[in-house]
């Protein structure tokens, strides 16, 4: 139904519509006026005619009246009938005596004079009363009553006339304006049409024709003009990216290259490095066994020196590997437990460490969504971590909480150890940086920066905040994944 | 069962020693056969190009294979041991410097019994090399090569 409104019209249709309305419009107002002057005319005439009748009537009957001659007055409306317009006619003596009559019958008689009868246009007729007078004196009165049956006839003649030649100059006119509204129509339709295939093909070198100097001729000028604009930024654009790609392409090739080349330093490290450190301990500790007679005390602790500097290379070396294997390793991802994995984590440390009256809260079904094996990784440093620097408290306080905020999930681990300053706290991220001593605590200096690679690589962050004994808090930001913050929200709720 | 001997595979002369003192530590009666690369392993094991003979391989207790050997690499030799019927029922022990990832699932792939990590800590590797000789030399039974043969 909706495509009968004005707005879903095409737009030829509208201008036909416009241009037919109006003209119907004109028409039917001058078809109406000339039929209402027409009418009027005719009945001027109509009455004119009649009095004139009326008078001649008058005349002739004015002697008979005088002497009561109804023979002669019968005869003298009897030449009325010759005039097929009257209807009736009434010949009254001055006192109101009817005297002879036309076309009377019972149900048509005529009026009494003294009751003061109608005249004019009343109903259906035009009714005259008109004097006879003789030598001044009045001797009677004529009564017509004339129908309008011919005034009808010749006005319904006039209208269907005045209908015929309307309707006649209608066809002519939807004809021209048909013809007329292409002139205005065409050009519009024709940029329409350029416009819709331009969108549709993305084809920028197609071009609207362009008539005329007038604004519609502007306006296809200005489209043209826009739609060059356009092709040459969709070239420019298209180039950009074309080389962009190729510098993308260049540049993934450098990368894969580099990373192959990583993977075989690794290797390499993996396998040759270790294997002096390997035999510089194992002769070390040959040699603390075969020679434990002839090495005095200080040579003994030299020899423990140098195996512990190689275990401890060892350890270095080793950190390193997984530094470069958590940058290098390809990612997946799962929704993981955090907490469970947390719990495992504690258990193996509290299994390995001195005993130390240690408090671990760790929040209940933490989940994330991430590389299992590396969020281990990165857990377990953590966890380390706050396990090792809280080692010379009276008693050790871990808490692991987490919070939910706007698709990311932040995760603290706080401990109530040795903390550090929060002066240094950019060279705490960054491999090889120690804010301790390795007299005063064991590490590597790898453990951190491996965290936060992991982190990255998940589109993470991860804080810190310090005070200098009372405790350190390490915050992991991570985020969540769309299914499953409708999840979170479930299991909240 | 101390008369079944161990070939340990290894091209480093350090590591040689060490693993050689690691085992008699362990097991002290066990004679341990040392071979220096791939090659010498395969003629070993399948007999010299020249000579066309074989050891006898029924004293044979463990083989200790470094996956990282010049000429024939130790996956290969581990790929050779498999595919043979003479030798496919012994105890091979993959033992590398690294802890590469890819290079374990290789080795479990080709059919090792185990894979080892040389420790660096020579206390830490003594105990790998006394848990090993314990296990595969009187813990474990292997067939006698003839019966195998005769299956």
């Amino acid at each position: 139904m909706k495509r009968w409104h004005w707005r879903y019209w095409p737009l030829k249709a509208k201008l036909l519509f416009l241009t037919l309305f109006t003209s119907t419009l004109g028409i039917v107002l001058v078809c109406a006026s000339l039929i209402a002057v027409e009418n009027q005319n005719y009945r001027e005439q109509l009455e004119s005619e009649l009095h004139v009748i009326a008078g001649i009537l008058a005349e002739q009957s004015a002697a008979a009246l005088l002497f009561e001659d109804h023979e002669q007055l019968s005869s003298i409306l009897s030449s009325l009938r010759k005039i097929e317009t009257i209807k009736q006619a009434c010949v009254f003596s001055a006192s109101g005596t009817l005297m002879n009559s036309l076309y009377s019958s019972g149900d048509t008689d005529c009026p009494s004079l003294s009751e003061q009868p109608p005249v004019g246009f009343v109903g259906n007729y035009y009714r005259l009363s008109q004097p006879v007078t003789l030598y001044e004196d009045t001797v009677g009165y004529i009564y017509l009553i004339s129908h309008l049956e011919v005034l009808k006839a010749h006005i319904q003649t006039f209208i269907f006339l005045a209908m015929g030649i309307g309707g006649l100059i209608q066809l002519i006119l939807v004809f021209v304006a048909f013809r007329l509204q292409r002139l205005v129509s065409q050009p519009i339709l024709e940029l329409s049409r350029a416009a819709e295939r331009i969108s549709l093909a993305h084809d920028y070198t197609i071009r609207a024709p362009v008539y005329g100097k007038d604004e519609l001729g502007r306006l296809g000028r200005t489209f043209n003009d826009m739609i060059g604009t356009i092709e040459q930024q969709n070239l420019r654009i298209l180039e950009s990216r074309d080389s962009l790609e190729r510098t993308v392409e260049e540049r993934t090739s450098q990368l894969s290259l580099a990373n192959k080349e990583l993977e075989a330093f690794s290797y390499s490290v993996s396998h040759d490095l270790r294997q002096p450190l390997r035999a510089i301990e194992g002769f070390g500790r040959a040699l603390e066994e075969d020679c434990e007679d002839v090495l005095d005390d200080t040579g003994k602790d030299h020899l423990r020196r140098i195996r512990a500097a190689s275990v401890r290379m060892a350890g270095l070396i080793d950190g390193l590997l997984v530094l470069s294997r958590v940058s290098r390793q390809p990612m997946e991802s799962e929704r993981l437990n955090l907490s469970e994995m947390l719990e495992e984590i504690a258990e193996e440390l509290s299994d390995l460490s001195e005993p130390l009256p240690t408090e671990l809260r760790i929040q209940p079904d933490i989940w994330v969504a991430g590389d299992g094996r590396m969020l281990r990784i990165a857990f377990q440093n953590l966890l380390e971590n706050a396990w090792k620097y809280s080692a010379k408290e009276s008693s050790r306080v871990i808490e692991v909480s987490a919070t939910s905020d706007a698709g990311y999930i932040t995760i603290a681990i706080q401990d109530n150890g040795v903390g550090f300053d929060m002066r240094y706290v950019d060279k705490l991220f960054v491999a090889f940086n120690r804010l301790h001593t390795p007299s005063e605590f064991g590490g590597t200096g790898i453990g951190l920066a491996t965290v936060n690679r992991v982190i990255l690589r998940h589109h993470g962050s991860i804080s810190a905040s310090s005070e200098v004994g009372k405790g350190a808090r390490f915050a992991v930001c991570l985020p969540v994944p769309a299914a499953d913050r409708l999840h979170s929200v479930e299991s909240n709720s | 069962m101390d008369d079944y001997s161990i070939l340990v595979v290894d091209d480093n002369p350090d590591d040689q020693v060490l693993t050689v003192r690691a085992l008699k530590n362990a097991s002290k009666n066990s004679p341990v056969i040392v071979l220096e690369d791939g090659q010498e392993a395969l003629d070993f094991l399948f007999g010299d190009e020249k000579t066309a003979s074989r050891r006898n391989l029924d004293t044979l207790g463990v083989i200790l294979l470094d996956v990282k050997l010049p000429r024939v690499n130790g996956l290969e030799v581990l790929k050779h041991i498999r595919s043979s019927p003479l030798t496919n029922w012994m105890p091979v022990i993959m033992i590398s410097s690294s802890d590469e990832p890819s290079e374990l699932v290789e080795a479990y792939r080709l059919g090792a019994n185990s894979y080892i990590t040389k420790a660096i800590d020579y206390h830490e590797f003594t105990e790998q090399m006394t848990l090993l000789a314990r296990y595969w030399l009187t813990v474990n039974k292997v067939p006698e090569s003839g019966s195998v043969r005769k299956l």
